[in-house]
Parts: structure tokens; sequence; C-alpha cells
């Protein structure tokens, strides 16, 4: 039996987890491989991780991209972009500070360490001190984080919970990653990026040859079930934990259909078809369907029964809520 | 407390005088008292920076596990890591048996006003042995606890009693916390902490532990359970997590084994509280509640507080459900009725009380406020709805616009203050730049009481950090020391 306002912060405690860890691959990746923005085909490059995090509208409020430092700074010490490093890593130790009664000691004590390796509040950019020591730091302490996650903590509602949360942001990026690559030339270097984005280019290497090619790449991210950034592994971990869940909270029941549905679409080759006929509409509606899952997972934490019931029962003179029974 | 060596100290302890206050580890002739010959020894090996190394160590600790608390005062509220002096404070047995009689007899008392004020027609009151007047315009005085059931009678199930050493050694009753007593957690984190950077200080100290009060804790309020059911649905109850002392409703929560849930957390169905889980409503038997009583229920009590529970107050009504500490304890923590305590064991318990208190002018009496406002610059004056240190004014340290301002509140308000004698808190040794110096301190053991009372063995010691200074509360620059309690065979 878990609170569900703990399962929702357990939930968003593991999908800011896997958003900082994410972004931190990017931003070495955008260090590491871009090495200025002043051409156009560096600011396509720039332009892409931000389309591949979902970050466009958030770049919008910031102004055009226009320098490395700038897309630097963006993604990694913005605080008013909700999916810097800086705000993930604020994310994640908030929510796991609202549910430290439950969660191991180790578990809390590296993502607070983690927040306090962060000069937040002064707002200085890592980058002055050496982004490549910052970010490993971070990725580092992300998979810390995991495996105290995954070897030290109960398998209880809890840890079902951060899992799945894990999941669903790790299969937004991946199905996001591939929406957005699908924008560029589509060559060797487009293929190397998606697997250097999913930290899959040994694994890759070693399965298929060091000579990568677009929709093999895109075929092995989507269907790996060895790979665990692969959609269709991140699906069945999803499903797994829906599964489990489901069985005391039913609210959670829909959201696990829509899990095995999608792995299906999957599994029997129908995403993969529909990608080689129109590749950009097939992906982005993969991934809004992602996007409504993980919007399902959060309706069902709370049974709108349960609410419904209450608004009924105390109702504030002048202040009854909409929809309440009189 | 053992026959004083006449062994002197060096090092860090070098130029170490206590003043005219009783101190915790020297005689008034510098030799070192029986409890704190080990650690006065183990302390003289030390130089300065194994001490500052050590101390930076418990920082980290502390920091790494977001051991803070708020300062409310400070813009914003500032979080700050808690302080923690390595000198250990120590009770010798014998001392610490006195003291825990004293404790448990203080808080029986109280329990029995509560029960009889609120559920027994206040024989009390009716006896003369408080005034009327006095209990029902205190601020914590609830008259929405009034027939309520409280199991065992046992309204006050967690109390925090602040007791201070005087100049003459012995321990006087400084100041009764019935509500949301707090610092538990701070006692076993400074434990633990000393224990991962100092293990080697207690090789040679027979030092009772800490670590068993969650289960002291769930235990108390198992017994609080309406109906004595077994295995009732336990919550902790925190404002959330921008409360100064969230970490310690989360260590608590943590260390029962509970959930920690938030007013949004619980909903009120037919006179019965439920939790908010995944898989519906549950049933919840005992809140331990650290929410004052004007926000937990908004529609009883205050209506913009969104931190409670609506209906919360029907349900208890109901007895479908305990909520631990009870309602309206807050009559007793009024420093307008602690004048009375005394004179409420000797009337309900027939015994006389293990534990004076300070001497007390109630300035609602005019001899009284006479003698006290006309030797103020001697005395102490204090509010008697606040707490944290807030509002009192030390006569010796206060200029002579503020004695003048506080004499024209005072007589102004009178029902609202009282003047104490200046008790010279104790003094320990503390660490104080390069050294060791004597630091006033008091003492804050925790008292359970639900079927049975425990004292817990131990209690949160703070210390003022600065020279002189009597303020010990830590939103004013106090910190604090770990509180050993020596085990009976051996000390």
């Amino acid at each position: 039996m878990i609170l569900a306002r703990h399962a929702e912060s357990l939930l968003w405690a593991g999908r800011y987890l896997e958003r900082a860890e994410n972004t931190s691959r990017c931003l070495n990746y955008a260090a590491n491989s871009i090495t200025h923005l002043r051409t156009g085909e560096a600011t396509a490059e720039g332009e892409m991780l931000v389309r591949t995090l979902g970050l466009q509208e958030e770049l919008e409020a910031v102004g055009p991209l226009e320098s490395q430092p700038q897309l630097i700074a963006f993604l990694l010490s913005d605080t008013d972009n909700p999916g810097s490093v800086v705000s993930a890593v604020v994310a994640v130790r908030e929510n796991l500070r609202t549910v430290r009664d439950r969660i191991p000691i180790e578990l809390w004590e590296e993502a607070n360490g983690l927040f306090l390796r962060f000069p937040f509040l002064g707002h200085a950019n890592a980058a002055a001190g050496g982004l490549h020591e910052v970010l490993l730091m971070v990725r580092r302490a992300c998979l810390a984080i995991s495996g105290i996650l995954n070897e030290g903590m109960r398998r209880d509602e809890g840890h079902a919970f951060a899992v799945l949360g894990r999941m669903l942001e790790r299969s937004i990026f991946t199905v996001g990653l591939l929406e957005a690559s699908h924008a560029g030339s589509r060559g060797v270097m487009d293929a190397t990026r998606m697997l250097r984005l999913t930290s899959s280019l040994q694994a890759y290497h070693r399965q298929h040859g060091n000579a990568p090619d677009f929709d093999s790449v895109v075929r092995y991210l989507l269907h790996a079930a060895d790979l665990p950034r692969s959609v269709l592994s991140c699906l069945d971990r999803a499903e797994d934990c829906l599964t489990g869940l489901a069985s005391t909270a039913a609210a959670l029941d829909r959201p696990r259909r829509k899990a095995a549905l999608l792995r299906a679409r999957l599994e029997l080759g129908e995403i993969e078809e529909a990608i080689a006929a129109a590749p950009v509409p097939t992906l982005q509606d993969f991934l809004a369907q992602f996007l409504e899952l993980a919007s399902d997972v959060h309706t069902g934490i709370v049974p709108p029964l349960a609410m419904a019931t209450v608004r009924s029962q105390y109702i504030r003179p002048g202040a009854a809520p909409e929809g309440a029974e009189r | 407390m053992g026959e004083p060596s006449r062994q002197q100290a060096s090092g860090l302890l070098d130029r170490y005088r206590p003043g005219t206050a009783f101190d915790e580890a020297f005689d008034a002739d510098g030799a070192v008292r029986g409890p704190y010959l080990r650690i006065v020894e183990r302390f003289r090996e030390l130089d300065i920076d194994e001490v500052k190394r050590l101390e930076n160590l418990v920082a980290d600790e502390f920091r790494r596990q977001g051991i803070t608390f708020t300062v409310y005062s400070e813009e914003e509220g500032t979080e700050r890591i808690w302080p923690m002096d390595l000198f250990p404070r120590i009770i010798a047995a014998a001392e610490w048996d006195e003291l825990s009689r004293g404790l448990s007899q203080r808080v029986a008392a109280l329990n029995c006003f509560l029960a009889d004020l609120y559920n027994g027609g206040g024989q009390a009151i009716e006896d003369g042995v408080v005034p009327r007047w006095l209990v029902v315009s205190s601020q914590g005085f609830e008259r929405n606890a009034m027939g309520i059931r409280v199991p065992h009678s046992a309204h006050c199930n967690i109390a925090g009693i602040d007791v201070v050493r005087a100049a003459d050694g012995r321990y006087r009753v400084l100041e009764d916390n019935l509500r949301s007593p707090s610092g538990i957690s701070y006692v076993i984190e400074n434990r633990a902490a000393m224990a991962k950077a100092c293990s080697w200080l207690f090789y040679d100290h027979p030092v009772e532990p800490t670590e068993q009060y969650g289960r002291m804790l769930r235990s108390t309020l198992e017994s609080m359970a309406p109906d004595g059911r077994d295995s009732p649905h336990i919550v902790v109850l925190t404002p959330g997590i921008f409360n100064s002392a969230y970490f310690e409703h989360a260590f608590l929560a943590r260390s029962m084994g509970v959930e920690l849930v938030e007013g949004r957390d619980l909903v009120v169905d037919d006179h019965t509280v439920y939790s908010r889980t995944i898989e519906g409503l549950v049933k919840v038997d005992v809140i331990y509640r650290r929410i004052d009583d004007n926000f937990l229920d908004p529609v009883a009590f205050r209506p913009d507080s969104t931190l409670g529970v609506p209906g919360l107050l029907s349900a208890l009504r109901a007895g479908t459900v305990t909520v631990c500490n009870a309602l309206g304890n807050g009559v007793v923590d009024d420093k307008g009725v602690y004048p009375y305590v005394p004179e409420l064991i000797r009337y309900y318990l027939d015994e006389e009380p293990i534990i004076d208190n300070v001497p007390t002018y109630m300035m609602w009496d005019p001899d009284q406020r006479a003698d006290a406002l006309a030797r103020l610059g001697e005395l102490v004056a204090k509010p008697v709805g606040e707490s944290g240190g807030y509002g009192v004014l030390i006569g010796p340290h206060a200029t002579g616009q503020e004695l003048d301002e506080a004499r024209a509140t005072i007589e102004a308000d009178p029902r609202n203050w009282i003047v104490q004698e200046l008790v010279q808190l104790s003094t320990v040794p503390s660490l104080a730049g390069d050294r060791l110096e004597p630091r006033h301190l008091d003492l804050r053991p925790f008292v359970l009481t639900g079927e049975r009372t425990q004292v817990f063995p131990g209690g949160l010691t703070r210390v003022a950090m600065r020279r002189g200074s009597l303020i010990v509360n830590s939103s004013q620059g106090g910190g604090s020391k770990d509180t050993w309690i020596l085990a009976p065979e051996t000390s």
C-alpha cells in the first residue's frame, strides 16, 4: 500500500533521474562533437538536440540558438528550463525528499549529495569549472542512484513507480531521438549520433559491425531486446511494473493495457512498417502515444472515484468545488 | 557522582575556568567530576587541528544527510546545517534515575489535569488548585476538545520537558512542551554522527543506546488505537517539506515504519479518516500529528488552513481515530499554568514534586507583580504564549530603556507574563575558537505515555555558543551536544 502522493513523487523522481542522465549525455555530445555553432550545420545539430529533448518551447522563450555556450547554459544550468540538468537534479532531490521516510537512506544521501555538489544558488555556469567533469559527476551520481534503487530498495510499489517513471522517460527520449534524427540526412553521422546519445555505440558495433546504417540503427533502438535503452526493453519493464501495480490499483489497468498494446504493435512490426512509409508522422504519433501513456499513469495514481466521494462530504460555505453534489 | 579527580586537564582544556554557574565537568576547585574523568582524558589527547577535522566530519555527515533546521527570522527562512559540539554532556545513572522519575511524575500529573479538564468535569478547578479564569483565558485551551475520549486518558503521549541545572547543582523544570515537542531526531542523529566520527570516545563509557526510540514511539502510538484494536494503521502528519522540522517528521515515520502524510493525503468520510492510496481509501487509526491544533481541521478551526484535514474533529468525536498528542494540550504549555504544576502534582498524585520549578512570579497577582517589577533588572520576564526563546527579556542583559518598556508591557497585560528568578544555567566545556570554554546548556528529555509511561534515556542538550549567553535555542544561534546517559552497573 502506498500513498497516491508518494507514488507520484517516486514516479517523477524516476522520470527526472532519467532526464538528468539523458540531458547530461546530450550535453556531453554537444561539448565534444559540436566545436562551434557558427555554421548552419552546427546550429542544426544544436536544434536537433533541443528537439530530441522536447524543449523547443523552452528554447523559444530564451531566443534563437546562437552559440555553443548558450546551448550549454540552456541545457545545463538554466533553472527556467525544466529540462536542464540543474532543474532535473533539483526535481529528483525534491521528489525524493517528500518520500524520505520510505526510501533507503543511501538513496536520499546520494540525491542530496548530487544537489549539494552543484553551485545552484549562485547560478554559476558549471561550464567554467570544467563541463566534462561536471557531466561525468552527474552521470556517475545518476548511476549510483540507479544502483541503490535497483539493489538497495525493497521491491514494493514505490520501487515499481520509480522504475516505471524511468522507463517512460527513457522511451519518450528514445522515440524523440528517432523522430528528430529523421529530420536530417539519415547518414552515418546521424546513425552514430543516435547510438552515442543512447550509449549504445559499443553494443551496436559488437552486434552489427562498426559502419552503422541509419535504418538498421532505428530498428536496433526500437527492437533490441538485450539493449536496456531500446523502446521494446523499456516497454517490457514498464508493462511488468504496471502489471504488478494494477493487481491492487485497478485504475492502473488502463495504462497497463495501453503499454501492452504498444509493445504488441512494436513486436508485430507494425510500427516499423509505418515508419518505412511515413517516418516522421509515424514517430510523432508514436511519441504522442507514450506521452498519453504517461498521462494515464498519472491519472491512475489518484483513483477518481475516491476523490469524488471526498468532495461530496465537506463543502465549505461559498467555496463549493465545481461538480460537487449539493 | 563519584569522587572528583584532582587531576588537571591540559591542552584544549588548559585555560578552562568554570564561572559562577554549576559546571557539569569540573567542580569549583577545577577538579574533574566523576562521570567526566575519562572524556576529559580523551580530549587532553587531542589537539585543535584534530578536533576541527572531526567537526568537519560531523558537519559533512549532517550536510550529506540534509540534517538541517530553518531559521525563519532571516529573509525567506534559511536552511542551516545542524550545529553539534563534540564534547558530550554526560549524566550519571543515579542522577538520571532521579531525573526520569521526576519527569514521569510531572507528565503523569499533567495528563491527569488534561483528562480532568476535558473529560472529568474540572475537579482541580472546582477545588481551587488552578483558577478557572486562567485556564479558560489560555490560548491553548481548546473548547472543541471537551468530551473527546482519549484512550488510557493519555492526552500527552509525547512530552518534551525542558530542564536546567541551577547553581546549587539541582535540576529544575524550565518549561513544559506537551503539544508537538521537537528535537528527538537530532538526539539520535547526534549520536549517530558521534559514533561515526569519534567511536573511540565511547570505548570506556557504558552509554545507553538511543536507536530504540522508533520502537518506543510506535508501541506508545499502537496502545492509543481506538477501542484497543490490534495492528492499527498509524501515520505521521506533517505540514510538509517547507516546515522547519520536516527532517524530523520524515525521520520519525521512517524509524517507526509508518507513512508520512500531509493533510491532503487524508480525507474524512462518514466520521472516519482515510488515507488516499493508489488502491483507494484506507482507514487510519492513529495520527501522530506535528501540526498545531488551529491547523488540524479547517472546518472546525482556521478555515484558511490547507495543512489539516476537513472533518477530522468529527472523526475524533466519533472515536474512530486517535490524534496524538491530543487536542487542547496547549493549555499546559501556557507559562501561566506552569507555576501551578507543583500543586497539581500534590493534588492528583499526593506526592511531593521530585523536580522543582524555577521560582516564578505570577504577574496577575498585584503583590507579586509589584515586587517583581521593582527588581526586574535581576529577573527574567517571559510571555506566556511564546516558545523558542522569543520575547524573553533577561533583566541583567537588558538596557534601562528595555526594562522600562517591559514594565509598561507587563502592567498593560499582566495575564500574559510571568517573571522568574534568573537561573545561571549550568555550563560544560564547548569548543570556542581554538580551545574549550564553559558554555551554558539545558536539556530536553522526552517522556512517552500510552498504556504506560517511558522516559527515553537521554534528551536534546542545547548549548549557547556565545560566552555568557543563556539563549540555547538553535533558532537563535545555539548549538547541541550528544547526551550520554551512563548505564547503572559501572557509573
